[in-house]
Protein backbone atom coordinates (compact mmCIF):
# COMPACT_ATOMS: atom_id res chain seq x y z
CA UNK A 1 0.00 0.00 0.00
CA UNK A 2 1.19 3.52 -0.83
CA UNK A 3 2.19 5.90 1.94
CA UNK A 4 -0.60 8.20 2.97
CA UNK A 5 -0.41 11.97 2.69
CA UNK A 6 -0.70 14.06 5.85
CA UNK A 7 -4.02 15.55 4.78
CA UNK A 8 -5.51 12.11 4.28
CA UNK A 9 -4.18 10.92 7.65
CA UNK A 10 -5.74 13.91 9.45
CA UNK A 11 -9.10 12.95 7.99
CA UNK A 12 -8.68 9.35 9.09
CA UNK A 13 -7.40 10.17 12.57
CA UNK A 14 -10.79 10.22 14.27
CA UNK A 15 -11.95 6.77 13.09
CA UNK A 16 -8.44 5.53 13.70
CA UNK A 17 -8.54 6.68 17.34
CA UNK A 18 -12.05 5.33 17.81
CA UNK A 19 -10.98 1.96 16.44
CA UNK A 20 -13.51 2.05 13.65
CA UNK A 21 -10.85 2.19 10.99
CA UNK A 22 -9.05 -0.91 12.26
CA UNK A 23 -12.36 -2.71 12.28
CA UNK A 24 -13.57 -1.64 8.86
CA UNK A 25 -10.36 -1.22 6.93
CA UNK A 26 -7.36 -2.83 8.69
CA UNK A 27 -4.97 -2.17 5.83
CA UNK A 28 -5.61 1.60 5.87
CA UNK A 29 -5.36 1.57 9.64
CA UNK A 30 -1.98 -0.06 9.37
CA UNK A 31 -0.90 2.59 6.82
CA UNK A 32 -2.02 5.37 9.16
CA UNK A 33 0.03 3.77 11.96
CA UNK A 34 3.09 3.61 9.69
CA UNK A 35 2.62 7.25 8.78
CA UNK A 36 2.41 8.28 12.40
CA UNK A 37 5.78 6.64 13.07
CA UNK A 38 7.47 8.80 10.45
CA UNK A 39 5.52 12.13 10.67
CA UNK A 40 6.00 14.26 13.80
CA UNK A 41 3.13 16.68 13.01
CA UNK A 42 0.59 13.92 12.51
CA UNK A 43 1.88 12.16 15.62
CA UNK A 44 1.18 15.30 17.65
CA UNK A 45 -2.34 15.47 16.22
CA UNK A 46 -2.79 11.85 17.08
CA UNK A 47 -1.67 12.37 20.65
CA UNK A 48 -4.11 15.23 21.06
CA UNK A 49 -6.91 13.16 19.59
CA UNK A 50 -6.11 10.26 21.84
CA UNK A 51 -5.91 12.38 24.92
CA UNK A 52 -9.23 14.19 24.27
CA UNK A 53 -11.54 11.24 24.99
CA UNK A 54 -9.58 10.47 28.10
CA UNK A 55 -9.86 14.04 29.22
CA UNK A 56 -13.57 14.01 28.57
CA UNK A 57 -13.94 10.79 30.50
CA UNK A 58 -12.09 12.38 33.37
CA UNK A 59 -14.67 15.16 33.59
CA UNK A 60 -17.14 14.83 36.40
CA UNK A 61 -20.80 14.67 35.43
CA UNK A 62 -22.88 17.42 36.96
CA UNK A 63 -25.08 16.13 39.75
CA UNK A 64 -28.76 15.95 38.75
CA UNK A 65 -31.31 17.99 40.61
CA UNK A 66 -32.90 16.26 43.53
CA UNK A 67 -36.32 16.57 41.91
CA UNK A 68 -35.25 15.18 38.53
CA UNK A 69 -36.13 11.55 39.13
CA UNK A 70 -39.39 12.39 40.84
CA UNK A 71 -40.28 14.80 38.03
CA UNK A 72 -39.55 12.28 35.29
CA UNK A 73 -41.39 9.48 37.06
CA UNK A 74 -44.31 11.75 37.77
CA UNK A 75 -44.57 12.85 34.16
CA UNK A 76 -44.48 9.34 32.71
CA UNK A 77 -46.59 7.64 35.34
CA UNK A 78 -50.25 7.04 34.45
CA UNK A 79 -52.62 9.28 36.34
CA UNK A 80 -55.90 7.39 36.52
CA UNK A 81 -57.03 9.29 39.58
CA UNK A 82 -56.54 12.66 37.92
CA UNK A 83 -58.36 11.47 34.82
CA UNK A 84 -61.22 10.09 36.90
CA UNK A 85 -61.47 13.31 38.87
CA UNK A 86 -61.34 15.38 35.70
CA UNK A 87 -64.42 13.63 34.30
CA UNK A 88 -66.11 13.07 37.64
CA UNK A 89 -66.20 16.78 38.46
CA UNK A 90 -68.81 17.22 35.75
CA UNK A 91 -71.33 15.68 38.17
CA UNK A 92 -71.04 18.27 41.00
CA UNK A 93 -70.93 21.01 38.38
CA UNK A 94 -74.16 19.75 36.85
CA UNK A 95 -75.76 19.41 40.29
CA UNK A 96 -74.73 22.91 41.31
CA UNK A 97 -75.87 24.30 37.98
CA UNK A 98 -79.23 22.61 38.39
CA UNK A 99 -79.54 23.90 41.95
CA UNK A 100 -78.76 27.47 40.87
CA UNK A 101 -81.23 27.22 38.01
CA UNK A 102 -83.87 25.92 40.41
CA UNK A 103 -83.05 28.56 43.01
CA UNK A 104 -83.34 31.49 40.61
CA UNK A 105 -86.50 30.03 39.05
CA UNK A 106 -85.01 28.71 35.87
CA UNK A 107 -83.80 30.48 32.78
CA UNK A 108 -86.13 33.39 33.42
CA UNK A 109 -84.38 34.05 36.71
CA UNK A 110 -80.98 33.94 35.03
CA UNK A 111 -82.24 36.28 32.33
CA UNK A 112 -83.51 38.63 35.03
CA UNK A 113 -80.08 38.53 36.68
CA UNK A 114 -78.41 39.33 33.37
CA UNK A 115 -80.80 42.14 32.50
CA UNK A 116 -80.40 43.57 35.99
CA UNK A 117 -76.65 43.54 35.57
CA UNK A 118 -77.01 45.26 32.21
CA UNK A 119 -79.23 47.99 33.61
CA UNK A 120 -76.82 48.47 36.51
CA UNK A 121 -73.95 48.78 34.03
CA UNK A 122 -75.89 51.42 32.13
CA UNK A 123 -76.58 53.19 35.42
CA UNK A 124 -72.88 53.06 36.24
CA UNK A 125 -72.03 54.59 32.86
CA UNK A 126 -74.58 57.37 33.36
CA UNK A 127 -73.24 57.95 36.86
CA UNK A 128 -69.77 58.25 35.37
CA UNK A 129 -71.00 60.94 33.02
CA UNK A 130 -72.68 62.71 35.90
CA UNK A 131 -76.23 62.40 34.65
CA UNK A 132 -77.54 59.80 37.07
CA UNK A 133 -77.09 58.68 40.68
CA UNK A 134 -75.03 55.64 41.56
CA UNK A 135 -77.00 52.46 40.81
CA UNK A 136 -78.15 50.26 43.63
CA UNK A 137 -76.50 46.86 43.63
CA UNK A 138 -79.00 44.17 44.65
CA UNK A 139 -78.60 42.53 48.01
CA UNK A 140 -77.03 39.15 47.43
CA UNK A 141 -78.65 36.02 48.73
CA UNK A 142 -76.07 34.21 50.85
CA UNK A 143 -77.06 30.77 49.63
CA UNK A 144 -76.92 31.88 46.01
CA UNK A 145 -73.55 33.54 46.56
CA UNK A 146 -72.24 30.38 48.21
CA UNK A 147 -73.48 28.28 45.31
CA UNK A 148 -71.84 30.56 42.77
CA UNK A 149 -68.55 30.64 44.70
CA UNK A 150 -68.57 26.85 44.98
CA UNK A 151 -69.38 26.50 41.29
CA UNK A 152 -66.57 28.90 40.35
CA UNK A 153 -64.05 27.09 42.56
CA UNK A 154 -65.02 23.64 41.26
CA UNK A 155 -64.94 24.86 37.65
CA UNK A 156 -61.50 26.42 38.12
CA UNK A 157 -60.16 23.25 39.74
CA UNK A 158 -61.76 21.17 37.00
CA UNK A 159 -60.12 23.33 34.35
CA UNK A 160 -56.71 22.92 35.97
CA UNK A 161 -57.15 19.11 36.06
CA UNK A 162 -58.17 19.07 32.42
CA UNK A 163 -55.18 21.21 31.47
CA UNK A 164 -52.89 18.67 33.12
CA UNK A 165 -54.74 15.84 31.42
CA UNK A 166 -54.39 17.63 28.11
CA UNK A 167 -50.64 18.02 28.49
CA UNK A 168 -50.22 14.29 29.04
CA UNK A 169 -52.00 13.69 25.75
CA UNK A 170 -49.96 16.11 23.64
CA UNK A 171 -48.81 14.53 20.41
CA UNK A 172 -45.29 15.16 19.19
CA UNK A 173 -45.00 17.98 16.68
CA UNK A 174 -42.81 15.94 14.33
CA UNK A 175 -45.29 13.09 14.23
CA UNK A 176 -48.00 15.34 12.88
CA UNK A 177 -45.72 17.16 10.54
CA UNK A 178 -44.82 13.87 8.96
CA UNK A 179 -48.40 12.71 8.70
CA UNK B 1 -59.38 14.67 -10.86
CA UNK B 2 -60.34 14.47 -7.19
CA UNK B 3 -56.90 15.64 -6.17
CA UNK B 4 -57.11 18.64 -8.45
CA UNK B 5 -60.75 19.65 -8.11
CA UNK B 6 -61.46 18.09 -4.74
CA UNK B 7 -61.11 21.23 -2.67
CA UNK B 8 -63.16 23.56 -4.93
CA UNK B 9 -65.84 20.87 -5.17
CA UNK B 10 -65.88 20.39 -1.40
CA UNK B 11 -66.17 24.11 -0.71
CA UNK B 12 -68.93 24.45 -3.30
CA UNK B 13 -70.84 21.48 -1.88
CA UNK B 14 -70.52 22.80 1.69
CA UNK B 15 -71.67 26.26 0.59
CA UNK B 16 -74.65 24.83 -1.28
CA UNK B 17 -75.48 22.64 1.70
CA UNK B 18 -75.32 25.70 3.94
CA UNK B 19 -77.80 27.60 1.76
CA UNK B 20 -80.14 24.58 1.59
CA UNK B 21 -80.00 24.10 5.36
CA UNK B 22 -80.62 27.82 5.84
CA UNK B 23 -83.70 27.55 3.61
CA UNK B 24 -84.91 24.61 5.68
CA UNK B 25 -84.10 26.48 8.86
CA UNK B 26 -86.22 29.45 7.90
CA UNK B 27 -89.02 27.27 6.59
CA UNK B 28 -89.21 24.96 9.59
CA UNK B 29 -89.31 27.72 12.13
CA UNK B 30 -90.49 26.03 15.26
CA UNK B 31 -92.23 27.85 18.05
CA UNK B 32 -91.04 25.14 20.44
CA UNK B 33 -87.56 26.59 20.60
CA UNK B 34 -88.77 30.15 20.30
CA UNK B 35 -86.30 32.66 18.97
CA UNK B 36 -83.39 30.28 19.49
CA UNK B 37 -84.50 28.11 16.57
CA UNK B 38 -83.39 30.54 13.89
CA UNK B 39 -81.37 33.03 15.84
CA UNK B 40 -78.63 32.94 13.25
CA UNK B 41 -80.84 33.79 10.32
CA UNK B 42 -83.98 35.22 11.82
CA UNK B 43 -87.51 34.07 11.09
CA UNK B 44 -88.79 34.44 7.58
CA UNK B 45 -91.24 37.24 7.18
CA UNK B 46 -94.19 35.09 6.24
CA UNK B 47 -94.07 32.82 9.25
CA UNK B 48 -97.30 32.37 11.07
CA UNK B 49 -96.64 31.83 14.71
CA UNK B 50 -98.69 29.21 16.43
CA UNK B 51 -99.72 30.59 19.79
CA UNK B 52 -98.82 28.26 22.61
CA UNK B 53 -102.02 26.96 24.13
CA UNK B 54 -102.15 26.86 27.88
CA UNK B 55 -103.01 23.34 29.01
CA UNK B 56 -106.55 22.65 29.88
CA UNK B 57 -106.78 22.70 33.62
CA UNK B 58 -109.27 19.86 33.47
CA UNK B 59 -106.56 17.49 32.40
CA UNK B 60 -104.98 17.72 35.80
CA UNK B 61 -108.08 16.96 37.83
CA UNK B 62 -107.51 13.42 38.92
CA UNK B 63 -111.14 12.34 39.29
CA UNK B 64 -111.98 13.38 35.79
CA UNK B 65 -110.79 11.32 32.89
CA UNK B 66 -109.62 13.50 30.03
CA UNK B 67 -111.81 13.37 26.99
CA UNK B 68 -108.98 13.88 24.61
CA UNK B 69 -105.23 14.05 25.01
CA UNK B 70 -103.57 15.80 22.17
CA UNK B 71 -99.89 16.02 21.49
CA UNK B 72 -98.90 19.16 19.68
CA UNK B 73 -96.37 18.83 16.94
CA UNK B 74 -93.02 20.16 18.05
CA UNK B 75 -92.27 21.29 14.55
CA UNK B 76 -94.99 23.89 14.24
CA UNK B 77 -96.18 25.00 10.85
CA UNK B 78 -94.14 25.24 7.75
CA UNK B 79 -92.95 28.76 7.26
CA UNK B 80 -92.29 30.54 4.04
CA UNK B 81 -89.52 29.07 1.95
CA UNK B 82 -87.22 31.97 1.30
CA UNK B 83 -84.12 31.13 -0.73
CA UNK B 84 -83.15 34.78 -0.96
CA UNK B 85 -83.13 35.18 2.80
CA UNK B 86 -81.12 31.98 3.15
CA UNK B 87 -78.61 33.21 0.59
CA UNK B 88 -78.42 36.52 2.40
CA UNK B 89 -77.80 34.70 5.67
CA UNK B 90 -75.07 32.64 4.06
CA UNK B 91 -73.40 35.68 2.54
CA UNK B 92 -73.50 37.60 5.81
CA UNK B 93 -73.20 35.13 8.69
CA UNK B 94 -71.37 32.42 6.77
CA UNK B 95 -68.90 34.78 5.17
CA UNK B 96 -68.43 36.55 8.50
CA UNK B 97 -67.65 33.28 10.23
CA UNK B 98 -65.19 32.27 7.50
CA UNK B 99 -63.46 35.65 7.54
CA UNK B 100 -63.18 35.72 11.32
CA UNK B 101 -61.74 32.20 11.35
CA UNK B 102 -59.22 33.13 8.67
CA UNK B 103 -58.29 36.32 10.51
CA UNK B 104 -57.63 34.41 13.72
CA UNK B 105 -55.47 31.86 11.88
CA UNK B 106 -53.54 34.63 10.12
CA UNK B 107 -52.94 36.51 13.36
CA UNK B 108 -51.99 33.50 15.50
CA UNK B 109 -50.71 30.74 13.19
CA UNK B 110 -48.33 29.21 15.72
CA UNK B 111 -50.86 29.18 18.52
CA UNK B 112 -53.53 27.80 16.20
CA UNK B 113 -51.19 24.97 15.19
CA UNK B 114 -50.57 24.05 18.82
CA UNK B 115 -54.30 24.12 19.62
CA UNK B 116 -55.21 22.02 16.58
CA UNK B 117 -52.51 19.51 17.52
CA UNK B 118 -54.02 19.15 20.97
CA UNK B 119 -57.49 18.76 19.47
CA UNK B 120 -56.23 16.04 17.13
CA UNK B 121 -54.43 14.30 19.98
CA UNK B 122 -55.71 11.55 22.22
CA UNK B 123 -59.08 12.45 23.82
CA UNK B 124 -58.66 15.94 22.36
CA UNK B 125 -62.34 16.49 21.60
CA UNK B 126 -63.56 15.16 24.94
CA UNK B 127 -61.06 17.27 26.86
CA UNK B 128 -61.99 20.36 24.87
CA UNK B 129 -65.71 19.82 25.50
CA UNK B 130 -65.28 19.15 29.22
CA UNK B 131 -62.94 22.11 29.57
CA UNK B 132 -65.44 24.21 27.65
CA UNK B 133 -68.18 23.32 30.09
CA UNK B 134 -65.87 24.11 33.01
CA UNK B 135 -64.72 27.40 31.46
CA UNK B 136 -68.30 28.37 30.65
CA UNK B 137 -69.43 27.66 34.22
CA UNK B 138 -66.40 29.54 35.52
CA UNK B 139 -67.31 32.55 33.40
CA UNK B 140 -70.97 32.36 34.46
CA UNK B 141 -70.00 32.07 38.12
CA UNK B 142 -67.52 34.92 37.88
CA UNK B 143 -70.00 37.18 36.10
CA UNK B 144 -72.70 36.34 38.63
CA UNK B 145 -70.38 37.13 41.53
CA UNK B 146 -69.19 40.37 39.91
CA UNK B 147 -72.82 41.34 39.38
CA UNK B 148 -73.32 41.70 43.14
CA UNK B 149 -70.48 44.19 43.53
CA UNK B 150 -70.35 47.82 42.58
CA UNK B 151 -66.61 48.16 42.05
CA UNK B 152 -66.23 45.17 39.78
CA UNK B 153 -69.50 45.59 37.92
CA UNK B 154 -67.65 47.40 35.16
CA UNK B 155 -65.39 44.36 34.70
CA UNK B 156 -68.28 42.20 33.46
CA UNK B 157 -68.18 43.43 29.82
CA UNK B 158 -64.44 42.70 29.71
CA UNK B 159 -64.98 39.19 31.04
CA UNK B 160 -67.64 38.58 28.40
CA UNK B 161 -65.46 40.15 25.70
CA UNK B 162 -62.46 38.01 26.62
CA UNK B 163 -64.59 34.86 26.77
CA UNK B 164 -66.00 35.69 23.34
CA UNK B 165 -62.57 36.33 21.85
CA UNK B 166 -61.21 33.12 23.35
CA UNK B 167 -64.19 31.15 22.03
CA UNK B 168 -63.67 32.69 18.59
CA UNK B 169 -60.04 31.58 18.60
CA UNK B 170 -61.18 28.07 19.55
CA UNK B 171 -63.85 28.02 16.83
CA UNK B 172 -61.23 29.01 14.25
CA UNK B 173 -58.98 26.17 15.45
CA UNK B 174 -61.90 23.73 15.31
CA UNK B 175 -62.61 24.90 11.76
CA UNK B 176 -59.01 24.19 10.77
CA UNK B 177 -59.14 20.79 12.48
CA UNK B 178 -62.38 19.96 10.65
CA UNK B 179 -60.81 20.97 7.34
CA UNK B 180 -57.80 18.75 8.02
CA UNK B 181 -60.13 15.91 8.99
CA UNK B 182 -62.02 16.27 5.72
CA UNK B 183 -58.72 16.30 3.86
CA UNK B 184 -57.69 13.01 5.44
CA UNK B 185 -61.04 11.29 5.17
CA UNK B 186 -61.78 12.34 1.59
CA UNK B 187 -58.17 11.79 0.47
CA UNK B 188 -57.98 15.29 -0.95
CA UNK B 189 -54.78 16.63 -2.37
CA UNK B 190 -52.49 19.00 -0.53
CA UNK B 191 -53.83 22.52 -0.18
CA UNK B 192 -53.08 25.71 1.65
CA UNK B 193 -54.11 25.43 5.31
CA UNK B 194 -56.43 28.39 4.92
CA UNK B 195 -58.38 26.48 2.26
CA UNK B 196 -58.87 23.69 4.77
CA UNK B 197 -59.93 26.30 7.32
CA UNK B 198 -62.50 27.72 4.89
CA UNK B 199 -63.97 24.25 4.41
CA UNK B 200 -64.01 23.69 8.17
CA UNK B 201 -65.65 27.05 8.83
CA UNK B 202 -68.33 26.18 6.28
CA UNK B 203 -68.94 22.93 8.15
CA UNK B 204 -69.42 24.96 11.34
CA UNK B 205 -71.86 27.25 9.53
CA UNK B 206 -73.74 24.25 8.15
CA UNK B 207 -74.00 22.82 11.65
CA UNK B 208 -75.32 26.15 12.93
CA UNK B 209 -78.19 26.28 10.43
CA UNK B 210 -79.47 22.76 10.95
CA UNK B 211 -83.16 23.24 11.65
CA UNK B 212 -83.98 23.12 15.38
CA UNK B 213 -80.57 21.74 16.36
CA UNK B 214 -78.46 24.54 14.91
CA UNK B 215 -78.36 26.55 18.12
CA UNK B 216 -77.34 23.50 20.13
CA UNK B 217 -74.68 22.50 17.59
CA UNK B 218 -73.23 26.01 17.46
CA UNK B 219 -73.26 26.22 21.25
CA UNK B 220 -71.40 22.90 21.41
CA UNK B 221 -68.79 24.14 18.94
CA UNK B 222 -68.42 27.44 20.80
CA UNK B 223 -68.08 25.68 24.15
CA UNK B 224 -65.54 23.24 22.73
CA UNK B 225 -63.67 26.20 21.25
CA UNK B 226 -63.71 27.99 24.58
CA UNK B 227 -62.42 24.86 26.27
CA UNK B 228 -59.74 24.26 23.66
CA UNK B 229 -58.43 27.79 24.00
CA UNK B 230 -58.59 27.65 27.80
CA UNK B 231 -56.94 24.27 28.16
CA UNK B 232 -54.10 25.15 25.79
CA UNK B 233 -53.66 28.62 27.31
CA UNK B 234 -54.62 30.24 24.01
CA UNK B 235 -52.48 27.80 22.04
CA UNK B 236 -49.36 28.26 24.13
CA UNK B 237 -46.65 25.65 23.51
CA UNK B 238 -45.73 25.46 27.18
CA UNK B 239 -49.27 24.95 28.43
CA UNK B 240 -50.39 25.60 31.97
CA UNK B 241 -47.58 25.50 34.49
CA UNK B 242 -46.70 27.18 37.73
CA UNK B 243 -43.03 26.49 37.10
CA UNK B 244 -42.31 30.16 36.42
CA UNK B 245 -43.56 31.05 39.89
CA UNK B 246 -41.27 28.51 41.52
CA UNK B 247 -37.75 29.87 41.35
Amino acid sequence: MNALACARVRVLLEPYVDGDLAHNDPETARAVGDHLVTCADCRRQHQQAVSLPFRMKALRSPAPRATLVAGVMGSIAPQPQAARAAWGLLVPEALLGAFILWYVSGLDGLTALASGAWSNLQGLAFWGSGTAPLPNVPVADVLLLGAFITLTAIAAYHLSLLAKLDQSAIPRFTEHRGA
Amino acid sequence: MLRRWGWPMLVAVLAALGVLLAIADTALYGPTLGPYATFLIGPSQGVNFVPRQSPDSGRFIKNRFPEKVSFGSPFGRLGTVSPLQALRAFLSNGAGLVLLALAVLLLFPNRARVAVQRLEGRHGIEIALAAGVAAFLLAIGAVALLRFTLIFLAVIPFVILIAGAVALFGIACIALALGRLLQRRLHLGPAHPLVAAVAGALVVFDLAVIPYLGAVALAAVAIAGLGLAAVTRFGSETGWSFGDLDW
